[in-house]
């Protein structure tokens, strides 16, 4: 029989976490993480978690707390949003060039100013280049199954990094929906403890750790974490294949495709706004366009490969970023397809951005964006500003 | 056994060669302290002098026999936390240590610490205190003392060093009523060596060092006078020397006739320009937490 229990998101990333056994947990409170932390404070309290857990004084430390444990050899894991990323910066940089099999969750926040609390991955998206993989999943039963993959994939010798699962605040974390929990003994089937055998700090067997590095030694170390960062292209699959084999659910690895075996039109997206830009592909499927989705899971490592397959076909493609590039008048994960797909003739590529604060991209905003895709293929018009999906009643 | 016999006994836990300046007081206190703490420690020496000397290491060499880290300039309490709650889960004793300088401890990495010390972590935690950024050219942290010429308060027609006091550390970490503090003095080395003993038997708590060290590039002393200025220090009452043990403070160099303030200002390039005012000023406040410790002291009897 299966075990469904209602959940919000941040409820199944805790359960998903505590599935997997962390050593060590230490996380500091900020919305709309903060009932993340509740969760597991609740469980210790109760003695249902058997984790060790650290009360920190600030994300900066929540991260420290985590690298030393990380180098003592213990499993760890942690949640952040938003500011509380940006305070983490400096250690959360560092979690990865020391190879630490790191999971933070990052519940997607916008950055203030103004003043917001809401959505957005502005968060996660703008440290994309600090070294730690990233996932981004789309609802509920995705956040569970992806935090327990994410010590799978992160502890796997041939990539030791730092991992993020990331979801949208509120959307996700604060959304119940009936989400499958597996069993422990399930996990602990799929799961293994932690053995780091590249970096630990243990008085019998001594070790410097970051001795000063020159630039020789340091290139090395940058070329060994590139590599890293392509093996773990191949374990998230791995894992991924495992996982659905194991648990029968499947997210397709880097990339999920959605309706795109003859698909002419095709919309990019990343995250909960999945949901939305499904319903605007089926609509028009109906009315005989051959529409299609991809949803990018992994921003890091980039699914270069996988992103040319399914776009190489392509009349046109629409990515929706529910964030921006200052500087640019585009979305970070438009600038992302457009890299990728540099090799292929130049295809129209509409660049979206919406949603932003929290705000809802609902399917009529998706019908919009998918109809001047359809229009963009047809005129074969090249873009590169970006087209605002916004709720006109609101503003 | 004599300290000396003491000390021979024990091994060196630093490796030879590594590039401190000539008579530099600060290695001293560092391998002094891992002397005792002995080869079941992991410590964390952030960058400063201390690990500006290599004692971490260079490139592939590593610069002492036991486990050593980086952190970075403020968490290195908070990771050290983390290495101590996992040897504590998996039930094995290892002393988690700090050998970190003023500016990593009272400026940026005072929150760590502080959190450290509220949340009860069993870390040892020792601030060797130079008074300034010493490592990059001796620049001023919130330990400078008033006055003081430093490369960020410099010495001109409008200006005359930094202009306000030093911050109180030993009190304010005494103040996080964790289970020991104590200052200390290379230059009274049998008081240093029995705090870190007490330090390393702490279980219940962060335990703290401060220990009072001067820089003579920095500073600006013949490198020979090294522990002689820190011993004008103490016998100045500038750095007084006590500690505070299950909530009692206790003073362990009582000094009773205080050599001359101006004579251990005198002594150094960074004061040498310091006016009367100034040297009030200093007096004042040295006379002030003076009068305030011994009362410590008194009521803590």
């Amino acid at each position: 029989m299966k075990n469904i229990k209602v959940l919000d998101g941040n409820h199944a990333a805790a359960i998903g976490a505590i599935l997997s056994k962390p050593d060590v947990v230490a996380a500091y409170p900020i919305t709309p993480q903060t009932p993340l932390v509740q969760h597991f404070s609740q469980y210790v309290a109760d003695g249902v978690m058997d984790s060790t857990i650290v009360e920190p004084e600030s994300e900066h430390s929540a991260m420290s707390v985590l690298t030393g444990a990380s180098l003592a050899g213990a499993r760890t894991f942690t949640a952040t949003s938003s500011q509380g990323l940006a305070l983490m910066y400096e250690p959360y940089f560092r979690a990865s060039t020391m190879r630490l099999p790191i999971v933070m969750n990052i519940v997607n926040r916008e950055m203030i100013s103004p003043q917001s609390v809401w959505g957005g991955p502005q968060d996660s998206l703008t440290v994309r280049d600090a070294g730690w993989i990233q996932i981004y999943v789309e609802d509920n039963q995705e956040i569970l199954d992806m935090t327990i993959q994410a010590f799978k994939i992160a502890e796997n010798n041939d990539v030791l990094l730092p991992i993020n699962i990331c979801y949208d605040g509120f959307y996700l974390s604060h959304m119940t929906e009936g989400v499958e929990v597996p069993l422990q003994e399930e996990v602990n089937a799929f799961l293994p403890p932690y053995k780091p055998t590249h970096v630990k700090l243990d008085p019998e067997t001594p070790m410097a750790v970051d001795p000063l590095t020159p630039g020789n030694y340091l290139q090395y170390y940058r070329e060994l974490h590139m590599a890293a960062m392509d093996n773990a292209k191949r374990v998230i699959k791995e894992v991924n294949d495992e996982f659905a084999k194991k648990f029968g659910r499947d997210y397709f690895g880097l990339v999920e495709p959605y309706r795109m075996e003859d698909a002419e039109y095709v919309l990019v997206t990343l995250g909960s706004l999945t949901g939305s830009a499904r319903i605007a592909v089926d609509l028009a499927r109906e009315k005989g366009v051959k529409c299609g989705l991809i949803k990018i899971r992994s921003l890091r490592p980039f699914p270069v490969d996988e992103v040319n397959e399914f776009l190489k076909n392509a009349k046109a493609i629409g990515v929706i970023d529910r964030n921006v590039s200052f500087g640019w008048h585009t979305g970070i994960v438009y600038q992302e397809i457009k890299s990728a797909i540099s090799s292929l003739d130049p295809i129209p590529t509409v660049p979206f951005i919406g949603g932003l604060g929290g705000e809802d991209l609902t399917t009529n905003l998706m019908v919009e964006a998918l109809d001047s895709v359809i229009k963009a293929g047809e005129n074969k018009q090249l873009e590169n500003r970006a087209h605002w999906l916004i709720n006109r009643k609101g503003r | 056994m004599s300290i000396a016999e003491k000390m021979a006994s024990y091994e060196d836990m630093v490796g030879p060669g590594i590039t401190a300046c000539l008579g530099c007081n600060v290695e001293l206190s560092m391998r002094t302290a891992l002397q005792i703490l002995g080869p079941n420690t992991i410590v964390a020496v952030p960058p400063g002098c201390m690990g500006g000397v290599q004692s971490v290491g260079w490139a592939d060499k590593t610069g002492m026999k036991i486990p050593v880290f980086f952190p970075l300039l403020d968490n290195t309490a908070s990771m050290l936390t983390g290495i101590k709650k996992y040897y504590e889960r998996i039930g094995r004793d290892v002393n988690a240590v700090a050998f970190a300088g003023d500016g990593a401890s009272l400026d940026a990495g005072f929150q760590a610490l502080s959190g450290a010390a509220e949340r009860g972590d069993n870390i040892i935690y020792i601030c060797y205190d130079n008074e300034g950024y010493m490592n990059t050219g001796f620049q001023r942290s919130s330990s400078t003392s008033l006055g003081s010429w430093t490369s960020t308060t410099p010495v001109g027609t409008k200006s005359h060093g930094k202009t306000s006091h030093k911050k109180d550390m030993p009190l304010i970490m005494a103040a996080h009523g964790i289970p020991y503090m104590a200052t200390a003095s290379p230059a009274y080395m049998p008081d240093l060596i029995k705090k870190i003993e007490k330090a390393k038997n702490v279980k219940n708590g962060l335990a703290y060092i401060h220990i009072y060290n001067s820089c003579a590039t920095g500073w600006g002393y013949e490198s020979e006078k090294s522990i002689d200025i820190v011993r004008k220090g103490v016998q100045s009452r500038f750095m007084p020397i006590y500690e505070f043990e299950n909530g009692k403070y206790k003073l362990n160099i009582d000094v009773k006739n205080p050599i001359s303030l101006k004579d251990y200002l005198y002594s150094m390039k960074k004061y040498k320009h310091v006016s009367e005012e100034q040297i009030a000023q200093l007096q004042e406040y040295v006379d002030e937490k003076w009068d305030n410790l011994k009362k410590l002291c008194d009521t803590s009897e």
